[in-house]
């Protein structure tokens, strides 16, 4: 094996809780509706999966968590503060480690902010999507606008160091000026970052077998999102990523370690993790239903889930499907650290690219354009071996 | 050995759908040649594309014990046919070998075109024509009609035609005794030198080339020392036998019989279609008469979709060549889509079938450039070619004469539908000759130019009629007229496979719908793409393609990774199936543009 290839400087851990109120026809993350939660037998089980976990990344250290979902802010405040202790106990965080909670804007959920503050939350990520009531309703969200507004007020009063605000565009029969209210009010909170996401219609959900009405079209999506995207410069709110903006120090270190192609363990029904070892880079899929997740964990089974490992002949594309959706783009050297590949296997890509318009390229750093921004999928699909 | 009185050779002349096949299974089912199990239905047609299509291309024969009322037992050997246009000449020595035949008319559908161009030539070999009127069973039948339409448009007597439904099992041992009864007896001199006619020849695995014959005069027998008469191929009968539909080998086949020859050919060019089988030793003295080389009329190139797969597609042809002497193939290569060959063809429906059978027996999948019928072009130095392929088109200031080709269409059409169907013929710049009313049909005569019948005539024809029109035509001659090559531009570039000759005066309309019908077809790319047609510098049509304005996935984090390479391997695998030109990626249905350049 390659010698260069080294273990990311930054390290993560990422907790799937994977249940919500209702699924939304748009969402295809491993989530599931419940009315009741097992948070407890669940805590248990993520800290039995970490505890497997443990040998292979003896000795890093921990640079930030992120609790997904679902609907994380589902789980009581108390449940999510034990399972921090237990994490620390466990993995040896820096001293400013950042801690982000995914939540939803439901009544009990903003009421319990504050609680997850005090439990360790450093960031609290809010998927408001629209502060419109018909829009909202057309995704098949449970919240209303109202509901939304006040998450927000409550998530700034618990004093978060930081905060995200989820926003889409290009709703069914959304205009371009209801889709700048939408942004505009977003903005009113001073957000000190935002993601700003077109609606997909992915695979496998039921807007893909049944897409909404009056979707706007290609030309029209495109326009809403350059005038969006301007806006949120204009407010201080810079594009690092495809769909992500932050003020200057409030970029999300977590997502930014995914997309440097950094390693990240990942617990909880079906998670995903990447870690590099000497030997390689391995890949980890936890067990998808719930269900059977806990048992597995809570069993005596030595190894939970699957791993495999990432032949360096797809290395190339893993990365690039990562990296080249930061604005700040990369160095050669991170590409061969976290590939173990000479960069000029890459080179034939990258020159053609450059010559296109699609990536900029010097001695020091590659990274795309905004029309290679554009053409995001064109660039990484070059990379498929 | 049956006495040669006893013997009754016929064919069944029908239109696809009418009942042929079905009539040919309760034939052989009353004559108990196979046991029900062996009864596959519709035993006739062996190919499977022949099955699915309803659609006889090879000619096959079965030889029958009929026992008849009259208390004898008498040999049929039924001549089966191919059921269209394209396939007119195989009939024409089909129906030669014969000395009768059935007109098999459905009785509420009536006579359509392509039985009464067969039954004229089965009139011109002075066949006794029995008809019989299938499907009466259905409650549209129309009997009374159906009888008139046969007198009128075909001009037999059809008082006495038999009704059946072959479906039902109606009238079937009518049919035969009227066989009986009205087929003569081969003529034949069993004395004379051998003089037998190949009816068909195919190539078999295991047996080499099979060689349909119907013996004329004299015998044949394992053994003998024989010669292709227009081939003058020589060679030494080792196997005759005959189908039951089973194949039985026999000792000889007689005068008058129907037999199949195995005499180490080595392929069916050794032993052509319309070709006369004699001794060496003592040959007749002349051919049958008939014969004639089969020439395609239509060309297209054929490409392999992935370019790896060209040796493959080389073999397939030849194999298929095996069995089919009409199908030409030359290589080709286009800037567009790289190494193929060029094809020719008998018509649209031949080359559909063997598109059909490259596909699905050779796993192969192929694109089409535009076909295209043959052309002539006189030069100014005299020289006449023949020009199959719009590339090959000498420069403009050397063609004195281009004359394309033109056809004689007779359409018999329900009269509800005549108003379109004339509109369609007059639209493809038909000249109306004849238009004659009978029963309920009306039988117009077009001159056509073969090239605005080759690409979409037939579905027109079709859809004006609700499906009641049927046509048959076949060559009349060349005339000038003011032709010119049309090109279409990708970005600039000369996509050559779209390349087209067409009649000035719908040059501009056929080059619009053709790039308005492009436009709709190639994807919006990185970047804005014209689309032109040309006629030399001039450009005459123009659309363009939008740039596409960004093709991103919205989110992606972690777990994300392989859901997303899924993704994006389908795209990049799609863009695979494209066809290259310039920087432009054109999907494959825009090579099949242009058969459909008509509106709807």
């Amino acid at each position: 094996m390659n010698p260069s290839l080294k273990p990311s400087s930054t390290f993560s851990l990422y907790v799937h809780l994977p249940w919500c109120k209702a699924k939304c026809p748009y969402c295809d993350f491993n989530s599931h509706a419940a009315d009741h939660i097992p948070a407890a037998r669940y805590a248990r089980a993520l800290i039995a999966d970490l505890d497997r976990e443990l040998p292979r990344i003896w000795g890093r250290r921990l640079h930030s968590i992120f609790i997904g979902g679902g609907t994380p802010s589902l789980f009581p405040p108390e449940i999510i503060n034990q399972l921090l202790s237990d994490i620390r106990a466990r993995l040896q965080p820096l001293s400013a480690m950042e801690v982000t909670l995914e939540a939803n804007p439901g009544a009990i959920e903003a009421a319990a902010f504050a609680d997850f503050r005090a439990a360790g939350v450093t960031r609290l990520s809010l998927g408001i999507q629209s502060f419109n009531d018909v829009h909202l309703q057309r995704l098949g969200r449970i919240h209303d606008a109202t509901a939304a507004h006040r998450a927000v007020e409550k998530a700034i009063a618990a004093q978060f160091a930081s905060f995200n605000l989820d926003l889409m565009f290009a709703l069914p029969g959304q205009s371009t000026a209801e889709a700048l209210a939408d942004l505009n009010a977003a903005l009113k909170y001073k957000p000190p970052h935002l993601s700003l996401y077109q609606l997909t219609l992915e695979v496998g959900t039921p807007f893909a077998s049944h897409p909404p009405a009056h979707l706007p079209d290609e030309d029209t999506a495109a326009d809403m999102e350059n005038i969006l995207r301007s806006e949120l410069d204009h407010h201080g709110l810079g594009r690092y990523e495809i769909s992500a903006h932050a003020r200057p120090g409030q970029k999300c270190q977590h997502n930014r370690n995914y997309w440097l192609y950094g390693d990240y363990l990942g617990i909880g029904a079906g998670a995903h993790g990447k870690i590099t070892q000497v030997e390689g880079i391995w890949r980890s899929r936890k067990p998808s239903r719930p269900e059977s997740y806990m048992t597995d964990a809570l069993s005596d089974m030595e190894t939970l889930g699957e791993y495999t490992p990432v032949p360096p002949a797809e290395r190339p594309f893993e990365f690039m499907l990562n990296a080249l959706r930061l604005t700040e783009g990369f160095s050669s050297r991170l590409f061969t650290e976290c590939t173990g590949l000479d960069s000029l296997l890459i080179e034939p890509q990258i020159r053609r690219a450059r010559r296109e318009g699609l990536l900029y390229a010097d001695t020091e750093i590659i990274r795309p354009t905004a029309r290679g921004m554009n053409f995001y999928n064109e660039l990484c699909a070059r990379f498929i071996p | 050995m049956t006495e040669q009185q006893h013997i009754r050779n016929f064919s069944i002349i029908a239109h696809v759908d009418h009942g042929k096949s079905t009539l040919a299974d309760q034939f052989i089912r009353l004559c108990g040649a196979l046991t029900e199990r062996e009864m596959s239905s519709q035993v006739l047609d062996t190919m499977d594309i022949e099955k699915e299509r309803g659609i006889t291309i090879k000619a096959q024969s079965v030889r029958l014990q009929f026992k008849a009322k009259d208390g004898q037992e008498y040999q049929f050997n039924l001549i089966d046919t191919p059921g269209h246009v394209d396939f007119s000449y195989e009939v024409s020595r089909s129906l030669a070998a014969c000395e009768g035949a059935l007109l098999v008319v459905d009785a509420s559908q009536g006579v359509e075109a392509q039985s009464v161009a067969n039954c004229y030539t089965a009139l011109e070999h002075d066949l006794e024509i029995v008809p019989v009127l299938n499907k009466i069973d259905l409650p549209a039948a129309d009997t009374a009609r159906v009888r008139t339409e046969i007198e009128e448009i075909v001009g037999l007597p059809a008082d006495d035609a038999i009704e059946a439904s072959a479906k039902e099992g109606i009238g079937i041992r009518e049919i035969l005794e009227k066989v009986v009864e009205r087929i003569p007896a081969p003529q034949g001199d069993a004395n004379a030198p051998l003089q037998a006619l190949i009816i068909d020849s195919w190539f078999d695995n295991y047996l080499g080339t099979v060689v349909l014959v119907r013996v004329m005069n004299g015998s044949i027998r394992p053994g003998q020392r024989i010669v292709t008469m227009v081939g003058q191929k020589n060679y030494v009968v080792e196997k005759v036998g005959v189908f039951t539909p089973k194949s039985l080998i026999v000792p000889a086949l007689e005068t008058g019989a129907v037999g199949f020859v195995i005499a180490g050919v080595k392929s069916i060019e050794g032993a052509r279609v319309g070709d006369t089988l004699t001794e060496q030793d003592r040959p007749a003295s002349q051919a049958l008469p008939g014969f004639r080389e089969v020439q395609p009329q239509v060309f297209t190139g054929l490409y392999p979709v992935d370019s790896s797969d060209y040796e493959d597609f080389r073999e397939a042809l030849q194999k298929l060549r095996l069995n089919d002497a009409a199908l030409q193939f030359e290589p080709e290569t286009s800037q567009a889509l790289g190494f193929g060959f060029r094809c020719g063809f008998l018509g649209l429906l031949h080359m559909e079938i063997v598109q059909e059978r490259l596909e699905r027996e050779y796993q192969l999948e192929l694109i089409s450039t535009a076909p295209t019928v043959v052309y002539q072009v006189i030069t100014t130095d005299g020289q006449t070619l023949k020009i199959s392929n719009p590339a090959e088109l000498p420069p403009v200031q050397k063609i004195a004469d281009f004359q394309e080709p033109v056809i004689s269409a007779n359409i018999l059409v329900p009269e509800t539908y005549l108003g379109p169907v004339i509109a369609l013929c007059e639209e493809r710049r038909g000249q109306q000759k004849n238009m004659q009313f009978t029963g309920g049909q009306v039988m117009l005569r077009y001159d056509l130019p073969h090239n605005e019948v080759v690409l979409d005539f037939f579905d027109r024809l079709k859809s004006v009629s609700r499906g009641y029109a049927s046509m048959d035509y076949e060559f009349a001659r060349f005339e000038s007229g003011p032709l010119v090559k049309m090109d279409i531009l990708i970005n600039g570039e000369k996509l050559d496979a779209l390349s087209w000759i067409v009649h000035r005066d719908v040059s501009e309309r056929r080059g619009r719908e053709l790039v308005t019908r492009l436009r709709e077809l190639i994807p919006r790319q990185m970047f804005e793409v014209a689309i032109q047609a040309a006629i030399g510098a001039r450009i005459i049509a123009r659309e363009s393609v939008k740039a596409m304005r960004k093709n991103v996935l919205a989110k992606c984090y972690g777990g994300d990774i392989s859901r997303k390479r899924k993704l994006l391997e389908k795209q990049k695998e799609g863009k695979k199936r494209m066809k290259q030109v310039g920087h432009v990626e054109i999907p494959q249905e825009a090579f099949l543009a242009v058969l459909k350049s008509d509106k709807r």
